[in-house]
């Protein structure tokens, strides 16, 4: 009979197995790759001496840099107006949909099941120049031209990805919420505190673990983001993942790619790691 | 008579073992399936129906990469693909690292419907590496209600067309335009010139409305609802709007149109270069061929099949009836990996820019 | 704890959050409004006007054997995904909240890093080791690609769930009798079930539309993120891949009205 220590071995050991064949070794090729001097895919067993090449010419091209900056900035921007949106929601499946919450909550992510490729070219239609949108606008006379931002543009690329990431945004939150002992909130209410004050003082730091989990998650994945800048960025609004995905597709330049990949892995963990001090001291006082 | 049973059965034994070394040493048979690395799209029977129809019983599976890089990438990565399609000026990496063998051309019965020069551009020090497939142009596609006659490549720096250019998300493909458009020698550009290009495509970058990367799924739609004015573009999306009615033309620039042929090889390592070779040479029979040609608007490399074209559009696209485009079209070169290593990091910078 | 049926929170105050989700949910809905009238239209662009509205896309699905190959290729490696990465993340977050032992952090954070690397990139690392070690790509190898970049959402939320059950109720069961994973199995999973529900939900749809690191990954069966694809340089076949995306859409709700409906029963 296993006792409660026997089964760690269970618990702990399948994904550890799983994840160091499937991830962790995929990860090292990469990491392989990016130490590698010279252009191109694989390459002669001679080019394969360790060198800093890679990284010295990412770092040493400024328009690199700054696009890691900039897409560093818009993935904080998306993930706190995501978290930010995503937490009404949340709130309304914890405190007020009820018995229905589950429901509410499926069909908050069954459109996503429907190719993202097929949404974008119905938005597309909506918001071109010819599209839904501005013909409405135009015909209530309410502008000239037709708005060139709401497509193509760095700012569109932020909407769209705000708008995709709600839904998922409010599952951390939610579930954060879900915990919440409704004991707290009849204690407080029966001190004579008023719904405002419940909520400020009770339901808001409790859900804040759920709120950081969900500004983490969004933010993590954002930053190296390229498929919506390619799908509705323009010029603009192009991001740090399209270069990666263009050294890797256009290119064939695997070292490269792979050095920026990695680059952009230590940022992200960097400020992970920071943002985790700046949230961890609330942690410990619930 | 208990001696000689168990002999005789050593010897039947004997002689079955030997048979069965016989039979496993004797040439096997070619697996009857093939792995082909094709461009997403291309997998549609469609553009191997006639292939289909002659071995109904091989199993035809598909790899997918969809940038000339990608597929050499992927070849060098060890992908399993017997077959692999890619385009002009990508030839020599693969005759150079041993990923292609030789083309029995005695054993394709379409051979002679290829015209001498598509075959000659699947050549490498005179030995046929490559079957031609599907070609095409590259020119400037625009919208003539906006856009005056388009005489020269440098349409696309035109700052009359801010936020309405779209150029293709490629680097050599950049690189030749700049070629064309300064006069200089592709295959010869210098450091300075490389510097030159980025500096043009830097400023450039403003006036796009974006960088299209799939010509069906982001240039058609947005050439035919007016997004788009001017585009570096190949004639399918310029066929596609003429069938719809749409007013737009094709340019033909004093710098000349560019032309790429497609090309399909066979790897070095494949098990089935017979089948194989069936495959490719279905690919050239008229059906298969004709098929690149009414739906994607390709030409393609039957020569047969170009003549009988009776489709206006596709006359008036590929240019049938004008034999001087052909003469002034400048075809994708041969690069070296460093001129291709230096193209593409130079554009992925315009890119961050 | 279990839902009590109290009004507490923000009760009377006149926060819209009733509107509030309902515009969210507009605003979800409204492409697929698009799409759905798009899919009965007579024309092969999707332009304005609307000419004249037709069934056949529809019943052309039905003749498409290679797209409703593709899209049972894409339920059956999101079935596999989601159930592989939602179990991972149920043992990461029981080890993880349950237990101290010298590689907590270490596991924690290997289940989380998928987050970090973008798809692209999982999709060449993965095809290097599909290669290195000769197993060639399949629907399976596309299964275990996205049972990876899945498990962060999973251990995400069934941790976030798990971190506020109190260990008291296992160890209660325990005092009775039970072992430890008959614990989990008869106290934990039931009241859990709502958690696991949602994240096998959300893997299930990280795979059905994840075209990156299929396309890398598939085989000689495509799923259908990697079919459509193909199949959008076919001007004429767009009415047809919409009508079956909207029918994809009504299916996933289906099986998921379906989940919530036994679970609701077996309560």
């Amino acid at each position: 009979m296993l006792g409660r220590r026997g089964v760690l071995k269970f618990l702990a050991g399948p994904p550890f197995a799983w994840l160091t064949l499937f991830f962790v070794l995929p990860l090292v090729l990469i990491a392989a790759f990016s130490l590698r001097a010279g252009s191109g895919a694989i390459g002669p067993a001679e080019s394969w001496a360790p060198s800093l090449e890679q990284y010295s010419e990412v770092l040493g091209t400024p328009a690199f840099v700054r696009l890691l900056g900039m897409s560093v900035l818009m993935a904080l921007g998306i993930a706190g107006l995501a978290t930010l949106f995503a937490y009404p929601i949340a709130y309304f499946l914890t405190f007020r949909a009820g018995d229905r919450a589950p429901l509410y909550l499926t069909l908050l992510l069954v459109p996503f099941a429907v190719s993202y490729l097929l949404r974008v070219m119905a938005w597309k239609l909506m918001l071109g120049p010819e599209g839904g949108i501005n013909s409405l606008l135009g015909t209530l006379g309410m502008t000239d031209e037709p708005i060139g931002l709401l497509l193509y543009s760095r700012p569109a690329v932020i909407i769209t990805l705000v708008y995709v990431w709600i839904p998922f945004a409010t599952l951390p939150i939610y579930a954060a919420m879900q915990r919440i002992d409704r004991d707290h909130l009849e204690a407080a209410a029966d001190l004579g505190a008023g719904p405002w004050s419940r909520f400020w003082r009770v339901t808001l730091p409790l859900s804040v673990p759920g709120a950081a989990a969900t500004f983490f998650m969004v933010f993590i994945p954002t930053v190296g983001e390229y498929v919506t800048p390619a799908l509705v960025g323009g010029t603009d609004g192009i991001m740090y993942g399209n270069i990666i995905q263009g050294f890797f597709t256009r290119s064939a330049n695997w070292p490269m790619g792979s050095a920026m990949a990695m680059i952009m892995l230590v940022m992200t963990l960097t400020l992970v790691v920071i943002g985790l001090r700046i949230v961890r001291p609330q942690r410990l006082a619930t | 008579m208990r001696a000689r049973a168990p002999a005789a059965r050593t010897f039947t034994t004997l002689i079955a073992a030997g048979a069965l070394m016989l039979a496993a040493c004797s040439t096997p048979a070619e697996p009857n399936e093939l792995l082909v690395l094709e461009w997403s799209g291309y997998e549609a029977e469609d553009f191997w129906t006639d292939f289909k129809a002659s071995n109904p019983e091989t199993e035809v599976t598909f790899e997918f990469g969809d940038t000339d890089a990608n597929i050499l990438a992927l070849m060098q990565g060890g992908s399993q693909a017997d077959i692999f399609h890619f385009y002009t000026g990508w030839q020599q990496f693969y005759v150079d690292e041993g990923l292609v063998q030789e083309i029995d051309t005695s054993q394709l019965t379409n051979w002679d419907k290829v015209p001498d020069s598509y075959k000659e551009l699947g050549q490498i020090d005179g030995k046929q590496y490559f079957v031609p497939w599907d070609w095409g142009f590259t020119s400037i596609l625009y919208n003539t209600e906006q856009v005056d006659k388009v005489t020269s490549w440098d349409a696309l720096f035109n700052e009359e067309y801010a936020g309405h250019v779209s150029m293709w998300n490629d680097g050599p493909g950049a690189v030749a335009v700049s070629a064309y458009i300064n006069g200089w020698d592709e295959t010869a550009i210098t450091d300075e010139q490389l510097a030159q290009i980025e500096e043009d495509w830097i400023a450039q970058k403003p006036l796009n409305a974006f960088y299209w990367t799939g010509e069906y799924v982001d240039l058609c739609p947005a050439v035919q609802d007016g997004t788009v004015w001017v585009a570096y573009a190949w004639q399918g999306c310029y066929a596609t709007a003429l069938a719809a009615g749409d007013p737009v033309a094709y340019a033909n620039p004093e710098e000349g149109r560019n032309s790429w042929v497609g090309l399909y090889g066979i790897s070095a390592d494949t098990e089935s270069y017979q089948l194989a070779l069936e495959f490719l040479d279905m690919k050239l029979a008229e059906l298969t061929c004709g098929n690149a040609v009414t739906l994607f608007y390709y030409g393609c490399a039957n020569g047969d099949v170009m003549a009988a074209i009776e489709d206006p559009i596709l006359i008036e696209a590929f240019g049938i009836n004008d034999p001087a485009i052909l003469e002034s079209t400048n075809f994708t070169p041969l690069v070296t990996e460093e001129q291709r290593g230096a193209w593409t990091a130079m554009w992925e910078r315009v890119q961050a820019h | 704890m279990t839902t009590r049926r109290v009004a507490v929170g923000v009760g009377r105050t006149r926060v819209p959050l009733g509107p509030f989700y309902a515009g969210m949910l507009v605003l979800l809905y409204v492409p697929i409004a698009v799409l759905f009238i798009f899919s009965l239209n007579a024309g092969t662009t999707l332009s304005f006007p609307i000419e004249s509205l037709t069934l056949d896309w529809y019943v052309s699905v039905l003749e498409n054997s290679a797209m409703l190959a593709a899209a049972r290729n894409s339920f059956v490696v999101g079935i596999a995904s989601a159930t592989l990465a939602t179990a991972i993340g149920c043992l990461v977050a029981v080890a993880v909240l349950r237990f101290r032992f010298r590689g907590r952090g270490l596991l924690l954070a290997m289940a989380g890093l998928p987050l970090v690397v973008p798809f692209v990139v999982m999709g060449v690392a993965f095809f290097l080791l599909f290669v290195a070690v000769d197993v060639p790509r399949s629907l399976v190898t596309v299964a275990i690609g996205h049972s990876v970049i899945a498990i962060p959402y999973a251990t995400l939320i069934v941790l976030a769930r798990l971190g506020g059950l109190d260990p008291a109720l296992e160890d209660a069961a325990m005092d009775l009798g039970a072992t430890y994973p008959a614990a989990l199995r008869r106290v934990v999973l039931p009241l859990m079930a709502p958690t696991l529900l949602s994240a096998w939900l959300t893997c299930f749809i990280v795979s059905f539309d994840e075209i990156a690191l299929a396309i890398f990954l598939v085989g000689g069966d495509p799923t259908f993120p990697v079919f459509l694809y193909g199949q959008l340089r076919f001007a004429q076949r767009l009415p047809v891949l919409i009508a079956m995306a909207v029918l994809l859409m009504i299916g996933t709700v289906a099986l998921t009205l379906v989940a919530l409906r036994l679970r609701s029963r077996s309560e």
